[in-house]
This record gives structure tokens, sequence and C-alpha cells, in this order.
């Protein structure tokens, strides 16, 4: 056990030096969700949302913080994972005494730490840049989303990464599965509304917005979000059940 | 049972002694019989050789050796383990050096040799690792970087990374241009010298003889030939090729062939093929001083070659219509 721990955790050190000594996939992962925030943020100063007393930046800053949980929990490591199983590095793997468990949960860590840093990163700078922090008593409430965030976007990740074929199409596949729900979730527009009402029902399904509104609810106050906890946890079991029926060491 | 042609000396009660040991193995997809009853051994500290065509079934033996795949039936025992049962033991004793099997491309070679032994009970020293693969001078650069032969002489740094008794290499230098090719080498004879019984596949004729100390014919899911280079080529019953400068007064029909020579006058060259060569040499060397012929200039006598065995084996291919 202690040992798994130990060369799981050597295995993040070695994905995280990895990781950043790759121009694409650091800037793909940090810069994105960064210039979307501080772009579309920098619109949005000074306007309130219709009827309320509520900035436009309270809502947006969380959502982007849901954003760039999901590139680096989804995109990121569903793509990686894909590419390393193209590639026939999680085969190489196999020929080792490497317990599978210390190399996933490797892969894994090293994803959370990405996942933290850029959570964290978003949060500062929303603050910095338009003053749009949590509320008070929010902590524990951004605390819990980004755990639950990251274990179910990575869940859907590696569930992903076994429907993909090739690495040349894993990142496009990765970010095509999901940018356009996160687009009528609204994650990108704090006033994005008028969706008709069947299509409002299936972006509700999904947990793209479910994750977005758990963020909001920790900067500002908003129901319980028991259905949003719902979703989350139906979504982390169907990727889960189908990571454990379809995942693979080689293609 | 099978009607494989069996040579091998090791005895079926043997169960130690062998490094890899494989007994009427069998293993079918669906209907496909890809292997239909193989058996060899391999002994510690030797390199053997599974040569064969593609296809002949050489990568899906290894597989089942490596506990990759099970088998269909037959027994097998590598370093007295069964791989169905207990990959995981036989993980930590092995080392594997697969077709296409890639590199995390941002890591660097030293980083990642490292990290390959840290899964290992008792690893090489790294410094040891990178002379051996002749990878000193690259060690800090990032693996995307390496040339396709610098890549495979990593793969065996990684293979050898745990110390291991067995080394399995699949195909380890197809694709690669000469110079590549002889680095490759050079690093397996590195590895033979160090003691590692190394268990290889290749379709290259000069590799299996330049490499091997026991070489076996695959071929259709059967084991054809096994034994050395010189066994194999002997048991395959082709015959010696004794040449010479044909006299020029046998090619102006001053003499006749010797009796009981099947001497075939070829313009300047004189050929026979023989089961015997020391009877027949010294019979046509008394027909060349019986008739003032001299010591017969341009004399060759040449043992059949591991490529003529291999040519009459794997030439047509019955199995194929």
């Amino acid at each position: 056990m202690t040992r798994s721990v130990r060369l799981a955790a050597r295995q993040a050190l070695l994905e995280q030096r990895s990781f950043w000594r790759s121009a694409e996939y650091a800037l793909f992962t940090f810069a994105f969700p960064l210039m979307i925030l501080l772009l579309i943020g920098a619109a949005n100063v000074g306007s309130y949302l219709p009827g309320t007393h509520v900035k436009n930046t309270t809502v947006f800053v969380p959502s982007i913080l849901a954003f760039g949980v999901i590139v680096a929990a989804y995109v990121n490591l569903g793509s990686k994972v894909a590419v390393l199983r193209h590639d026939g590095v999680l085969k190489r793997i196999k020929t080792t005494p490497l317990p599978s468990v210390a190399y996933l949960g490797g892969l894994l860590a090293s994803t959370v730490a990405t996942t933290v840093l850029i959570a964290a990163l978003t949060g500062l700078i929303g603050w910095l840049a338009f003053g749009a922090d949590p509320r008070p008593g929010g902590l524990p409430a951004l605390t819990g989303g980004l755990i639950l965030g990251i274990v179910c976007f990575a869940t859907l990740g590696l569930a992903i990464s076994s429907v993909i074929t090739s690495a040349e199409s894993a990142g496009p596949i990765a970010y095509a599965s999901f940018l356009p729900i996160a687009i009528i979730s609204g994650v990108f527009d704090p006033t994005f509304s008028g969706l008709p009402q069947w299509l409002s029902r299936l972006v509700a399904a999904f947990p793209v917005k479910a994750l977005a509104q758990l963020m909001q609810g920790a900067y500002t106050a908003r129901p319980f979000p028991a259905w949003d906890l719902v979703n989350l946890a139906l979504w982390t079991a169907a990727g889960a059940t189908f990571v454990a029926w379809r995942f693979r060491w080689h293609t | 049972m099978t009607d494989t042609c069996v040579i091998d000396e090791a005895s079926p009660a043997a169960t130690d002694g062998f490094a890899v040991q494989v007994r009427h193995l069998r293993k079918s997809y669906g209907s496909t019989e890809v292997l239909r009853g193989v058996d060899f051994d391999v002994r510690y500290g030797e390199v053997f050789c599974l040569l064969g065509p593609n296809g002949a079934g050489k990568t899906t033996t290894l597989e089942i050796l490596e506990g990759f795949r099970p088998p269909t039936g037959g027994t097998v025992r590598v370093l007295g383990i069964n791989p169905a049962a207990q990959s995981a033991r036989l993980r930590e004793r092995t080392g594997m050096v697969l077709q296409e099997c890639g590199f995390p491309r941002l890591a660097r070679v030293a980083e990642l040799i490292d990290i390959w032994r840290s899964y290992y009970p008792n690893p090489r020293p790294l410094g040891e690792l990178l002379d051996v693969v002749e990878l000193t001078e690259v060690r800090n650069t990032q693996v995307r970087k390496l040339s396709g032969g610098q890549r495979r002489r990593l793969d065996f740094a990684l293979a050898l990374a745990g110390d291991p008794d067995l080394v399995f290499l699949d195909e380890p230098t197809t694709g690669f241009d000469p110079e590549a090719r002889r680095r490759c080498w050079a690093a397996i004879e590195n590895l033979r010298r160090l003691g590692t019984t190394i268990l290889l596949t290749t379709h290259y004729l000069d590799e299996a003889e330049r490499l091997a100390d026991r070489i076996a014919i695959l071929r259709a899911g059967r084991i054809e030939l096994a034994g050395t280079t010189h066994e194999v080529a002997a048991r395959a019953g082709l015959a010696t090729r004794i040449s010479f400068t044909t006299p020029s007064a046998l090619r102006r029909g001053q003499v006749v062939v010797p009796d009981g020579i099947d001497l075939a006058v070829r313009g300047p060259v004189s050929v026979c093929h023989t089961d015997n060569a020391a009877m027949t040499l010294r019979r046509l060397l008394d027909w060349a001083l019986e008739n003032r012929l001299g010591d017969l200039d341009g004399l060759d006598v040449s043992a059949p070659s591991l490529e003529d065995t291999y040519l009459q084996l794997t030439g047509p291919d019955p199995e194929i219509t």
C-alpha cells in the first residue's frame, strides 16, 4: 500500500514535470480558460443580472472556475490517456510490475494538482480583476464543488479516452464533446437565457451546468443544490461503470 | 497430440534448468489456429531466436510467454512460473521489448529509466544501464527528440531496468538502417555478456545467425526445426556444396567426370552437392591427381547456410492455398 502511494507520487511528479515542458498542454490548459475569464469578464464589468443586485462577474467567475476544472480534469486527462494508450505507453506499463492502481493514481494525482492550480489562478484573477470573491462562509461549498468536479470529470475523462481511437483526434474530440454543452449551459454568458424548454431540460441533464451552479453557490447565495449534487453523482457512477467496462491498456 | 517435427534434446520430464519451457502450445482465435503445437526450450544464459516469416505466430508465442494472452492448449513455464496465472510475479524478473510500444514523449532519457527502476525490487544502477545501451550522451534529452535507433536502445534500457533474468525482444531491429542495427546488435551482445537469457524473434536471418546460440524456425504455427545454426542447417537435409574452377582438360572433354559424383560442369565452374563432403572431396582430389589436374583451382566447400535452410523451409507455404 505505502509502496503504491510512493510510486504514484513519483509518477505524478514525472507527469507534472512533463506537463510543464509542453507548451501546447500548458498553454491550452491554462491560457484558454484564463483568457476567456479576462476577455468575457471585462465585457461584463459593471453589469448586473436582470432584476437583481448580483453582479454578472459574481456568477461568471465561478462559471469559469468550473470551466477550468473541466478542461484540466476532463479534456486534459481524457486526451492524455487516449494518447498514452494509442502510443503504447499503457501497454509498456503493463510489462512492468508497477501496480495499475499506482500508475493511474499518479496520473490522477497530477491531474488534481493541475486542476487545483488552475482553479486557484481563476479565483485569484477573478478577485483581483473583477472583485469577485466567495461569499462569506462559501469556502466549504467551493472546496466541495472542486472535489466533486474533479472526481466527476476525471472519471468522465477516463471514459472518453476509451472512445477516442487516434492520438490526433484526442484533443479535438475531448473539446468537441463538451464545448457546445458548456456554451448552452451559459458558462460563458451569465445572462444567457431564452433556450427552448426541451433544450434547457437537456442542458440540465448534463454535468456542466450542475458543476457551474455548485461553484456559483460558493460566490452568491443559492438554494441547496440537491439536484446538482445528484447529477454529478449519477454522471460519476455512469462514467465509472463505462471505465470498468471499456478501459483497455492497449488498442 | 500433434505431429510437429520437434528436434530438441530436452526431455519432457525436466521442468527445471530451463528459462523457458513450451510444450504442445496451441492458440486459436475463433476458428483460426495460430499456433498448432509449439515445443521448445530456452536454457539459462543463452540467446534463443524464434525465426520465421511474418504471420508465423512469433509474436503470439511471445505474448503468451509474457502473460498477455492465455494459451488455448499446452503448457508454458517461464522461469518456472506459469505466466497466465502469475504474470505479476513474472514481471519482476523479466524485461520486454515489444513491437510498437511508445514512450511518454516529454520525459527525459535518464528520468524515464530512473522511474522505471523504481518499479522493480532490485534495479540495475542507472549509469550502468545508460552505458549498456550507449545512451549516456543523451541522458538529458527528451524522448521525442531521439532517433529510431536511440529509442530502441531506450527500449532495451527500460527492459533491463529491473535486472531481469530473462529478456524478450520482439523483432528488435525491424525497419532499421544498417548503422542502427549494428548498434542494436552491440547492445544485445552487451546483454548476453551480462549473463541475461534472451528470447528474441526476428525474420532476419543474419540477425539470428549473428546473435543466437540456438534457433527455432517457426512456420505456420509449428516449430519446423530447432537447434544451433549448424544443426538446423544440417537437419534440414541440405547438401554441402563443393565447387572448383573447371579444369581446361575437363572443359575440352579430355577427361571424363568421375564416377559416382554428381558433378555439374557449368562453364568455368564445376559444382556438386553431397551429403558426405569428406568422401566426395577425397574422391574428387584422387580423380584430379589421376588425371593430372593439379589441386583443383578455386576449390570451395560450403556448408549449407541458415539462409539455404530457411528459404527451403519457408519458400512454398503449404498452409496457404
